[in-house]
């Protein structure tokens, strides 16, 4: 093992409820301390503010979000990407903050043997070797989606992240443009999400996920999206989409967005915004499939949600 | 130092930040009902409460549990069965019951936060899919789950009456059940393997003493004297000592060198002229077996072993009737390349052994199927006396073929015990399981079929290369034989060795890939000749048994119903498929049947995988006596019990029922000339009172030939296909010590798929399944056994695929979530047929039914989307990017 892997893999971690970590250390790819997070008022729970928007901790359970019967009519969205992950079990001790912090499940990252960007190593083996289930926009060096679906939500809804340190964080801030192959995330070493906070909804507001995958129940997205969006006669005022499994970094599909926003909810419309989504798309030679998947994906929530 | 509380006990809690609460349960308390298995939050098997609400134990730091109360299985039921468990128990909602413990603690919960709001409502079974989301059972159990949670949650198992179809159903749903992976002997040791990094190497150097250094450490090697390693994972050396943690701390001692080889790896590479060879001459019989009996000799050039083509007829004619067909577009000719993946046992218990020498006596528990083989392969190899060494297999935790040979976990172990002078234990982890312990290799399958001019089946051609990786074997073509007699047959196969682990059996090794490309080709002729594809099987194939199961499946409503192709999203289509596998039974199997202390109990070195072998002994005798099957103590999974069947080939009823009938009979002449005093005159239960006051006899009786008057049409069906067929016959019986019976087990499937064109999802709507068995010895056992087969097969065809680093062999998908096997909610409805005639020339009228019931049910799959889209899909798994690809008519991923 080179120095650069092992200072990859010796990195002090911090621990919430462990669902991703403990597979980590098991596997001998996490192997320096360990800080556990303790809960503070401020960093569980789903609190309100007078205007409605929500701010959510960090360390809120994600089946508590998928429970919480207010969130899921305020931001329908985060509830059913909620809903959607996982296992009931991992749902059930998982975090939000743990969610949005996770490490890469690529294969070649998750198998120690195997040297990667995110593990010190100096290039992407997934990029010439077996990459299925990889993004098909190709925007950095490292070619593994990013697995948090609760950020290509919380993307969706503009939330804000608070960290111990900076507050006022996008996603993208949090989780960058893609670009950095070796981090799933932009935190500096030691800083840690504290809460999340998102705008308040917009009035008649309406949004859905779905992920695409071959079996019915828990499975990593093959592509997944949400799409948030205000109808008022017949016409979309306003629309948010964003896709996950496909990239890096979850993505804002803004070309679809734009094809829709001031134009009549109709058949040939959403046909339309939806062979858009795949707008700078360049996929691998085995991912061309997801392409195809995320067309679909996005023709049938917006078809549902002008319904 | 925290504490939490484990059904209902204070305990206390180490410090270590990296202890999970699943080794405080098993290893600090030995709980050992909660299973580790993926170690990923993925299977389930770990589940426990924690507050009441079920978690993976495998993931949750220890210490997260301070303060709060955790409830095992073991707790569950513990002052009378939880109306989940008993729901189980009826429904026979498990087989190998490796997973039960953590579906019953997820149903438990389930069940009660059910009745506490929706009272006895009965939840959907896309609720209970839902719910149960986060287990998977590799044996297929979920129609059986389905049942059994949806009548808990709707009050039916709220009596004290708890009846059970499968005897050993108590100990498996509350977690009391030992599997290998659960023996703890004291002082027992654990040990691991180390596994080359490189997919083809000479090892130069090998010290252990780096290892042996530390404290308690006992290291042997693995290596073979030709020091070569041909595969990324082949073993190398083995370690134990007192726990995991110091046992990978030796591993990382030992110090190795070695010079790198050029590898190969795959179908396509290894095929390739100059590519490395993998097996010289010297070391070919290294090689693995694909198989569940030995091979014959076969040409073997660099790494393609092959022909094997003994099963063609008239092979030119038929290669020159495709030519002249090609030559002239007839277009009757089919032709086309199907593909199958690789797929993986993925045993929910991984492969294990724990070996203990008192003196020179070797007592080996072993997560086997063949306790009494295994015995003699083990005293063969180290040289000991047959009656020193047992080996125990209580239970085991699936098996599908990967777990009937004597594997490296049991060599290690015997090995490292022997060195150590202690007891150890050697479990694979689940990157093990899914990468070196075996697989059904992928295969290619070119296909020509030709209908004569009148309506016959006039050539059929089929040449298979078999993926195997470091081992040989593969039949897959030669199957082809054995159905759809023809004019001519062209049918070859080859194995392609490459630098990948060694393939294994896997239930009705080389049947599925076969029925998936040749029933594909016949659903394509019916098409052709715009005939019913239920028709043309029935003209094309007379094997009687078929021929019954055609008569059905072409009356099921939904076959006459069937409609013309769909437009829209959403296309809903219908396929069937026919599959086969032959009946095959062991000679020499021995069962005692005894009367001991005014009970009977039979006994046999035969081992239950999961099928339910005990109780087919124990149905079969108490029909005999008119007792009930819990009246029958059956005892196995013992080599020091009479000689029984390995659990392969579907053999172990059609070898174990003839020898307990006759048995029992003697046994029941034996108890009448004993008899001191005739049962009381008009006794409801005359056997009862005779064997409670009968002195101890016991009568062994060994398994003799079959009758030679069968029913008409039903032959052996070696011998139908001439010599070769039975010399074949011969070297099974003489090599592997399998007999071919006469009469075909015959299975037919008819499915029903809907197929969302925008998202490459395919769902199974129902399965019709008909199978022709014979006698179906216990009914409830074996519909889940044809229901596990069919979700087996629904895995092979539409999610299982081993995926590799195309250049180092790596298996990629070394874990759950990434190797995917078919979860509850992917389950259809399905409807199961037992034909029961067709073996009357073997006494009691059974054969096996595990693998004639997987066999079709792919290329079932494959001909119902291919009815819904109108697309021929001609690779496995037909995942979403493989449909997205077929209707855009363009190549997958």
């Amino acid at each position: 093992m080179s120095v650069a892997i092992a200072e990859a893999l010796s990195a002090p971690e911090f621990r919430a409820a462990g669902t991703d970590l403990s597979e980590r250390r098991r596997s001998g790819l996490s192997c320096g301390s360990i800080i556990d997070l303790t809960a503070s008022p401020d960093t569980i729970g789903i609190a309100w503010s007078a205007d409605g928007a929500a701010r959510i901790g960090a360390l809120t359970a994600i089946a508590a979000i998928a429970s919480d019967a207010r969130l899921a009519q305020a931001y329908p969205g985060i509830a059913a990407a909620a809903q959607g992950l996982a296992t009931p079990q991992i749902r059930h001790m998982a975090t939000l903050g743990g969610n949005l912090a996770q490490r890469s499940r690529c294969w070649y990252f998750r198998n120690p043997q195997i040297a990667c960007l995110k593990k010190g190593g100096s290039d992407c083996p997934a990029r010439s070797g077996n990459h299925l289930y990889h993004v098909a926009f190709d925007l950095g060096p490292c070619v593994a989606p990013h697995p948090s679906t609760m950020a290509m939500a919380l993307l969706a809804y503009d939330a804000k992240i608070v960290t111990d340190r900076r507050s006022g964080l996008s996603i993208t801030d949090l989780l960058g443009d893609g670009s950095n192959g070796a981090a799933d995330n932009l935190l500096a070493p030691g800083e840690r999400i504290e809460r999340i906070e998102l705008p308040a909804p917009l009035a008649g507001e309406r949004a859905l996920y779905k992920r695409a995958i071959s079996r019915t129940h828990a499975e990593w997205p093959l592509v997944e999206v949400c799409v948030r969006a205000v109808i008022e006669g017949g016409v979309f005022r306003e629309v948010h989409l964003t896709a996950g499994g496909i990239a890096p970094v979850p993505l804002r599909l803004a070309a679809s967005a734009a094809a829709l926003r001031g134009k009549p909810a109709d058949a040939s419309t959403i046909a339309h915004a939806a062979e858009l989504a795949t707008s700078g798309a360049r996929p691998l030679t085995m991912t061309g499939y997801k392409l195809d998947l995320l067309t679909g994906l996005v023709r049938d929530l917006v078809e549902r949600i002008a319904a | 130092m925290s504490t939490t509380t484990i059904n209902g006990r204070v305990e206390s809690l180490p410090d270590d930040p990296d202890a999970l609460l699943i080794d405080i349960v098993r290893d600090q308390l030995k709980l050992t009902g909660t299973k580790l298995v993926c170690g990923a939050g993925v299977c389930g098997a770990c589940t426990v409460l924690v507050d009441g609400a079920p978690v993976a134990s495998c993931l949750m730091p220890a210490h997260a549990a301070a303060g709060k109360a955790v409830t095992t299985v073991e707790a569950i039921g513990a002052t009378g069965l939880h109306p989940v468990q008993k729901a189980f128990m009826a429904h026979d909602a498990l087989q190998c019951g490796f997973c039960t413990p953590g579906f019953i603690v997820e149903a438990t919960a389930f069940c009660d936060r059910w009745r506490a709001t929706k009272g006895t409502a009965v939840p959907s079974r896309e609720e209970i899919g839902a719910a149960l989301s986060g287990h998977l059972c590799r044996c297929g159990a979920y129609d059986g789950i389905f049942r059994a949670v949806a009548d808990a949650c709707a009050g039916r198992f709220d009596g004290d009456n708890v009846t059970a179809p499968r005897i050993e159903a108590r100990d498996k749903v509350t977690g009391a059940a030992k599997y290998t992976v659960d023996i703890n002997h004291d002082g027992q040791l654990e040990g691991l393997i180390l596994r080359s990094r490189e997919a083809h190497a000479r090892i130069t150097a090998l010290d252990l003493a780096p290892a042996r250094a530390l404290a308690g450490v006992t290291a042997v090697s693995l290596l073979g004297d030709d020091r070569i390693v041909r595969y990324v994972g082949e073993p190398i050396a083995a370690v134990a000592a007192k726990d995991r943690r110091t046992a990978l701390a030796a591993l990382a001692a030992i110090k190795l060198t070695s010079e790198r080889l050029p590898a190969v790896v795959g179908l396509d590479a290894g095929r390739k002229d100059g590519a490395p060879v993998v097996f010289d001459k010297a070391n070919r019989k290294r090689a693995g077996n694909v198989s569940e009996a030995a091979g014959g000799p076969a040409p073997w050039k660099q790494n393609i072993r092959g022909p094997t083509a003994v099963f063609s007829t008239r092979a030119k004619k038929a290669r020159n009737w495709v030519d002249e067909a090609r030559q002239a577009n007839n277009r009757l000719l089919v032709e086309a390349t199907f593909r199958t993946a690789t797929q993986q046992h993925a045993c929910l218990e991984p492969h294990a052994a724990v070996a203990r020498f008192d003196g020179d006596r070797l007592t080996l528990h072993a997560s086997t199927q063949q306790v009494f083989h295994l015995k003699e392969q083990i005293a063969k190899r180290y040289k000991l006396d047959h009656d020193k060494v047992r080996v125990i297999a209580d239970h085991v935790g699936g098996g599908f073929g990967s777990k009937a040979s004597l594997g490296v976990e049991t060599i290690a172990a015997i090995e490292l015990a022997r060195e150590a002078k202690a007891p150890v234990r050697v479990a694979y982890d689940r990157q093990e399981e899914l990468s070196v312990a075996g697989y059904r290799p992928a295969a290619e399958l070119k296909v020509a079929l030709l209908p004569s001019d009148k309506g016959g089946l006039k050539a059929l051609s089929v040449t298979a290369h078999a993926d195997t990786g470091a081992a040989t074997n593969s039949t897959i073509a030669g199957l082809a034989r054995l159905i759809y007699p023809a004019e001519a047959k062209d049918l070859s196969d080859f194995d392609v060795i490459s630098n990948l682990p060694p393939g294994a059996a896997f239930r009705g090794p080389g049947g599925p890939p076969m029925a998936f490309a040749v029933e594909q080709a016949i659903d394509e002729a019916a098409l052709r000749l715009k005939v019913d594809p239920i028709a043309l099987r029935k003209k094309w194939d007379p094997d009687p048994n078929r021929q019954r199961l055609y008569d059905w499946a072409s009356g099921l409503e939904i076959w006459r119903s069937r409609k013309p192709v769909q437009n829209g999203r959403y296309r809903r289509g219908i396929g069937m498929a026919t599959g086969y596998w032959l009946y095959l039974w062991q000679p020499n199997v021995k069962v005692e049947v005894a009367v001991k202390g005014g009970r009977i109990v039979a006994s046999t070195a035969t081992q239950d995988i999961g099928t339910g072998t005990r109780s087919v002994l124990a149905d079969t005798i108490a029909r005999e006596l008119d007792l009930e099957p819990s009246d029958i103590e059956v005892r196995i999974g013992d080599s020091s019990l009479p000689e029984g069947p390995g659990s392969g080939g579907s053999r172990v009823t059609a070898s174990v029922m003839p020898p307990t009938l006759q048995a029992v009979r003697k046994l029941k002449a034996a108890i009448l000339e004993q008899a001191t005093r005739k049962p009381a005159p008009g006794s409801n239960a005359p056997w009862r009172e005779l064997i409670a006051r009968s002195p101890d006899i016991a009568v062994v009786e060994t398994r003799g030939e079959d009758g030679k008057n069968t029913a008409p049409g039903i032959r052996s069906p070696l011998r139908e296909v001439g010599l070769m067929g039975m010399v074949f016959g011969w070297m099974m019986r003489r090599f592997s010590n399998i007999a071919v019976g006469a009469g075909v087990p015959s299975s037919v499937q008819v499915i029903e798929v809907e197929v969302d064109t925008w998202l490459g999802h395919v769902r199974v709507l129902n399965v019709h399944t008909g199978i022709a068995v014979g006698k179906i010895a216990a009914p409830a056992l074996a519909r889940s056994q044809a229901c596990g087969a069919v979700i087996q097969g629904l895995g092979y065809a539409l999610y299982e695929a081993r995926e590799l680093d195309p250049t180092s062999g790596d298996v990629l998908t070394a874990g759950m979530e990434d190797y995917r096997i078919p979860g509850i909610a992917d389950t259809p409805e399905i409807d199961v047929h037992f034909d029961e005639a067709g073996f009357d020339h073997v006494l009691g009228n059974s054969v096996g039914i595990g693998e004639a019931s997987t066999v079709p049910t792919s290329a079932a799959v494959a001909n119902a989307i291919h009815d819904a889209i109108g697309v021929r899909l001609t690779e496995i798994p037909i995942r979403p990017d493989r449909i997205v690809a077929a209707l855009k008519g363009r190549d997958a991923a």
